[in-house]
C-alpha cells in the first residue's frame, strides 16, 4: 500500500519547503549564467575556487543559524562568537601555546556561549532576541579583553600549518576551507535529519506545547541547537584567523546578520519548524555569488548591500505571500462546508 | 481489578481564587463505555477534565484509575503513562512534521542512534489501519484537512496507549460525513475498550454513540444515567436548573422607533443569516453557548472581520462599514469581551485610552492635540461614569476590571455614539462593578441607545434584556421577549444544531 516509498522523487518533492529551496536554485543558477556572460572570468577555475572559499563561512554560520530559526529562536551572537574565537585562538598562538591546544580551549569557550544561549532561552525563558543579545555583546567584550584591548600580532611561523589546515592549504584540489564546510554540512545534515534531535529540533519550532506534551525536553534540545550555531560561529573564527594570521577584535561583525539572510533565502521559516540545510547552501552560494559577481562587475561595496538586502526581503515576501495564499485557500474550503 | 471502572473520582474539589470550580464532584467510567459530560457554560467539565489529565491539581478529593489510587498529585506525564489522553477542540499537533513523525513524536523508534522512519512509517500505518482511517502516514500534517488532524491526534494517543479518551467538543468543526466517520472511530475505540469521555452541546448528537451521561452544574455533580433512560428534556431541565439569586436593576422605559437593523448578515462559518433589530429604549441580549457565533457576529457587525453579505441600518440609513473606523464614524460602538487585549491600551494612562478614539475631535489642523479639550473631556468621563481613579495620567492597568470596563464604555461616549455593542461586559468584575455597569447599560438605554449585550451569564441575560435572542452554531435560532424567556427556552435554543447526521430525532 505505501507505494510512495518506492518513488524516492516523489517522496523528495513531498519534503516540506522544498519548492523554496528549488526555486531559489533557479535563481542561483540564472545569477551564475549571467554573471559568466558579463565576464568570462567568473568561471575560471581560479575564480571557482576562490568563490567557494568565500563561501563557506558563510554556509558554516548559516548552518548554526538555520538550526536555531527551525526551533523558533535566533541567535543574534553568531558574530561575536566568530570574533571571539578568532581573538582568543590568536592570543594563545601568539603567546606560544600550540595550535592544536589553542583551538581545544577556543572551542571551548565558544561552546559556554552556546550553552549560556541555550539555557537562558530555554530554562530561565528569557525572549531569544534579548538573551542572544546580551551574550552577543558580552562575547564582544571577551573578543576585545583577550589582548588587552588590542589586535593580535602576527601568530607566526610556528602557526603555519594551523593556517594550512584552515585556509591556505589545498586537499584533492580544492581549499581545506571548503572541505571543512562540506564535511559539518554533511554531519550536521545528517544529524539534523537523521536523529531524534533533529526532529526534536523540528518539533519544538512547529509546536513547542504539542511537543512538550509528547514528552519532548525543551530545554536541552533547544540548548543543542545553540551549541550547533556556537561551534560552527568557532570554526569560522579559527578560519578567519588563519586567513589573516592575526586576530583582530571586530572580526565576524554582523556575520549573525549574514546567516539569517543566508538561512531565509533558502527557505528556513523565521517562525520555525521549517526548513532545510541544503535551501542554506543555496542560500550562502547566492550570497558568495552576488558578493563576488558583483565585485567583478564594478559594483561598490555600497550597491553590493543594497542588492543583498533587497533579496532577503523579497525571498521572504514570496514565502509569505505564497503561504497566505495557502490560508485562504484553506479557510475558503473551510467555510464552504 | 474488580472495579468495573477504570476512572473513579469521589469528592472532588477544586477552588480557584474567589470560585468554587468543582464542590464534590464524582465521576466514573467504564471500560468500553462512551461517557457524555454535560452541562452549561461554567459548569466545571474542563476543570474536570483537566484535572482528570494532571493539568490541574485537585483541592482533595480520591482519583482511582485502573485500580491503583493516585495519592499524590497527579502530573500531566503520569496521567499520559497511565493512559489518559485528551484531544483538545483546538488540535494540537506539529503542523510541519508528517503524520507519521507526529504519532512516534517524543518516542521515536530508533535502529542503532539512527531515526528508523522506514518501521515508523510502518507502524504508523499499522495504527491508522487498525482504525480504519485513510490517511497517508507520510502527509504533512498541517496540508490535512481538520477532521483527518482529528484522527491523526486519536490515532497518536492509541498508539501512545491511551485507555482513557478525553474529547472535548469533537464535531464542532466536521462536516456530517466526517461526523459519521468519527463516530465509527469512536465504536472502533469502544471495541478496543477504551472508555471515552465526550463533552458536546450537541445533545442531538449523543444518541447515535453515548453509553451513559453525567451532568453537572455549577461545579457539582448532578446525576450519572443510562442515555437510554433519559429525554433530551430531561437532560436540559438538569444542565440548567440553576437559582437565580441576583437582582437585576432593570428599569422601564417605553420602546421607541428602530434604531439599529441587521439584515442577512453573513461572515464566515460562525455569522450565517444574522438578522436583528434594535429599538431606541431597548436592551437587547444575545444568548448562546461558547462558540455560538456571538462575538464573531459582534465583530462583523463592527466591521473588524469582513462581510460576505448583508445590510446594516441606522437609523434608516444604510451603513457601508468595511473596517473599525468606519463603524465610529457612524456612531456603531464595540466595548470587546477581552478588555485587556482587545478594549485597552493596558500600557497607557486613562487620559490616553480614553482620548484615543476621539483625537480627530481633539486635535487641530496640524495634528497636535489639544490638552485642554483632552483633559475636559477625560473629566466629564470620569465624572459621567463615576470612574473612581487615582488620576488620570494613571495605567489603565492600574485600574480595578470593573472601571476598566467604565473606561471602554467611555472612550467611546464621548462622541454621541448610537448603538453602544457590549461583549461580556461582566465578565471577571465583581459584584459591585457588575451592579454599576448594569446602571451605566440602563443610562444608555435612558437616553435612547440602542444597547446590544452578549453574555454566557444565564441570569444576566435573564434579568436585564429586554428581549433576547439566540444564537447556535452561527445562527439565531430564537427570540424571546424577557415576560417569555426561562433557562429551558433558552438552552434548548442555544443547543438547536442543526442536524447534520441524516438520522431524525
Amino acid at each position: 500500500m505505501l507505494s510512495v516509498m518506492k518513488r524516492p522523487l516523489k517522496r523528495i518533492l513531498a519534503i516540506r519547503g522544498i519548492a523554496q529551496v528549488l526555486t531559489v536554485t533557479i535563481g542561483l543558477i540564472i545569477l551564475c549564467i549571467v554573471f559568466g556572460i558579463m565576464n568570462p572570468i567568473f568561471f575560471s577555475s581560479r575564480n571557482v575556487a576562490n568563490l567557494l572559499r568565500q563561501i563557506a563561512p558563510i554556509l558554516l554560520i548559516g548552518i548554526g543559524q538555520s538550526y536555531v530559526l527551525i526551533t523558533g529562536n535566533i541567535d543574534l551572537s553568531i558574530g561575536s562568537v566568530v570574533g571571539m574565537s578568532t581573538m582568543i585562538s590568536a592570543t594563545l598562538m601568539t603567546k606560544g601555546m600550540a595550535p592544536s591546544a589553542a583551538v581545544f580551549i577556543t572551542i571551548i569557550c565558544c561552546l559556554a556561549v552556546g550553552l549560556s544561549n541555550g539555557l537562558l532561552v530555554s530554562f530561565a525563558k528569557l525572549p531569544p532576541f534579548i538573551a542572544t543579545l546580551g551574550t552577543m555583546t558580552i562575547a564582544r567584550g571577551i573578543a576585545q579583553i583577550a589582548n588587552n584591548n588590542y589586535n593580535t600580532d602576527s601568530i607566526g611561523e610556528a602557526a603555519q600549518g594551523f593556517r594550512d589546515f584552515f585556509y591556505y592549504g589545498k586537499t584533492l584540489g580544492l581549499y581545506n576551507t571548503i572541505w571543512i564546510a562540506i564535511l559539518l554540512w554533511l554531519i550536521f545534515n545528517f544529524l539534523l535529519t537523521r536523529t531524534k534531535s533533529g526532529r526534536h529540533i523540528y518539533a519544538i519550532g512547529s509546536n513547542a506545547e504539542a511537543a512538550r506534551l509528547s514528552g519532548v525536553n525543551l530545554v536541552s534540545t533547544t540548548t543543542k541547537a545553540y551549541l550547533v550555531s556556537a561551534f560552527v560561529s568557532c570554526i569560522v573564527g579559527l578560519v578567519t584567523t588563519a586567513t589573516s594570521g592575526m586576530g583582530t577584535m571586530d572580526a565576524g561583525n554582523s556575520y549573525e546578520l549574514y546567516a539569517v539572510a543566508a538561512s531565509v533565502i533558502g527557505g528556513v521559516s523565521t517562525l520555525g519548524g521549517q526548513g532545510l540545510l541544503f535551501g542554506t547552501v543555496i542560500g550562502a552560494s547566492i550570497w558568495g555569488v552576488l558578493q563576488n559577481g558583483l565585485q567583478f562587475a564594478g559594483a561598490p561595496v555600497a550597491i553590493r548591500n543594497i542588492v543583498i538586502g533587497v533579496i532577503v526581503v523579497v525571498s521572504v515576501l514570496l514565502d509569505v505571500i505564497v503561504r497566505s495564499k495557502n490560508v485562504a485557500k484553506k479557510k475558503k474550503s473551510a467555510s464552504s462546508m | 481489578m474488580d472495579s468495573p471502572y477504570i476512572v473513579e473520582m469521589e469528592h472532588i474539589t477544586k477552588t480557584f481564587p474567589g470560585v468554587k470550580a468543582l464542590d464534590d464532584v464524582r465521576f466514573r467510567l467504564k471500560a468500553g463505555e462512551v461517557m457524555a459530560l454535560l452541562g452549561e457554560n461554567g459548569a466545571g467539565k474542563s476543570t474536570l477534565v483537566k484535572i482528570l489529565s494532571g493539568v490541574y491539581t485537585r483541592d482533595s478529593g480520591s482519583i482511582t484509575l485502573f485500580g491503583n489510587d493516585i495519592h499524590s498529585d497527579l502530573k500531566p506525564k503520569q496521567a499520559q503513562q497511565l493512559g489518559v489522553s485528551i484531544i483538545h477542540q483546538e488540535l494540537n499537533m506539529c503542523s510541519h512534521l508528517t503524520v507519521a513523525q507526529n504519532i512516534f513524536l517524543g518516542h521515536e523508534a530508533c535502529k542503532a542512534r539512527l531515526l528508523d522512519n522506514r518501521l515508523m512509517r510502518k507502524q504508523a500505518a499499522e495504527v491508522l489501519q487498525s482504525l480504519h482511517i485513510d490517511i497517508d502516514p507520510d502527509t504533512v500534517v498541517g496540508d490535512l484537512a481538520v477532521s483527518k488532524q482529528q484522527m491523526v491526534e486519536i490515532a497518536k494517543a492509541l498508539h501512545a496507549n491511551a485507555k482513557v479518551l478525553i474529547m472535548d467538543e469533537p464535531t464542532s468543526a466536521l462536516t456530517s460525513v466526517e461526523i459519521n466517520q468519527l463516530f465509527a472511530l469512536i465504536r472502533e475505540l469502544k471495541a478496543k475498550g477504551c472508555g471515552i469521555i465526550y463533552i458536546s452541546h450537541r445533545l442531538d448528537e449523543l444518541q447515535h454513540i453515548v453509553d451513559t451521561v453525567t451532568i453537572m452544574r455549577d461545579g457539582r455533580f448532578i446525576l450519572e444515567k443510562p442515555f437510554a433512560d433519559m429525554t433530551l428534556n430531561q437532560i436540559i431541565s438538569n444542565m440548567v436548573g440553576r437559582e437565580i439569586k441576583e437582582k437585576f436593576p432593570r428599569i422601564h422605559t417605553s420602546k421607541g422607533r428602530k434604531i439599529l437593523s441587521v439584515q442577512n448578515l453573513c461572515a464566515g462559518r460562525m455569522v450565517r443569516n444574522i438578522n436583528l433589530d434594535v429599538y431606541e429604549g431597548e436592551i437587547l441580549g444575545i444568548a448562546g453557548l461558547m462558540g455560538a457565533g456571538r462575538t464573531e457576529t459582534t465583530r462583523a457587525i463592527f466591521g473588524i472581520d469582513p462581510k460576505q453579505s448583508g445590510t446594516i441600518t441606522l437609523d434608516g440609513k444604510e451603513l457601508t462599514i468595511h473596517c473599525p473606523q468606519d463603524a465610529i464614524r457612524e456612531g456603531l460602538v464595540l466595548a470587546p469581551e477581552d478588555r485587556k487585549k482587545d478594549g485597552l491600551c493596558i500600557k497607557l494612562s486613562i487620559r490616553e485610552n480614553i482620548a484615543l478614539p476621539n483625537l480627530d475631535k481633539l486635535c487641530n489642523a496640524f495634528g497636535i492635540v489639544n490638552r485642554k479639550k483632552e483633559d475636559a473631556m477625560v473629566a466629564q468621563v470620569v465624572r459621567d461614569l463615576k470612574i473612581k481613579l487615582s488620576g488620570p495620567e494613571a495605567d489603565a492597568s492600574s485600574l480595578s476590571g470593573g472601571n476598566q470596563q467604565k473606561v471602554v464604555v467611555g472612550k467611546w461616549l464621548a462622541r454621541n455614539s448610537r448603538v453602544v455593542i457590549f461583549d461580556e461586559p461582566t465578565r471577571g468584575i465583581d459584584v459591585a462593578a457588575k451592579v454599576e455597569i448594569y446602571q451605566l447599560m440602563n443610562e444608555l438605554k435612558k437616553q435612547g441607545i440602542a444597547v446590544l449585550f452578549v453574555s454566557s451569564e444565564m441570569p444576566e441575560i435573564l434579568g436585564f434584556s429586554d428581549r433576547i435572542v439566540v444564537m447556535c452554531d452561527g445562527k439565531i435560532t430564537g427570540s424571546l421577549l424577557q415576560e417569555q424567556a426561562t433557562q429551558e427556552k433558552i438552552l434548548e435554543l442555544a443547543t438547536r444544531f442543526e442536524n447534520k447526521f441524516a438520522l431524525e430525532r
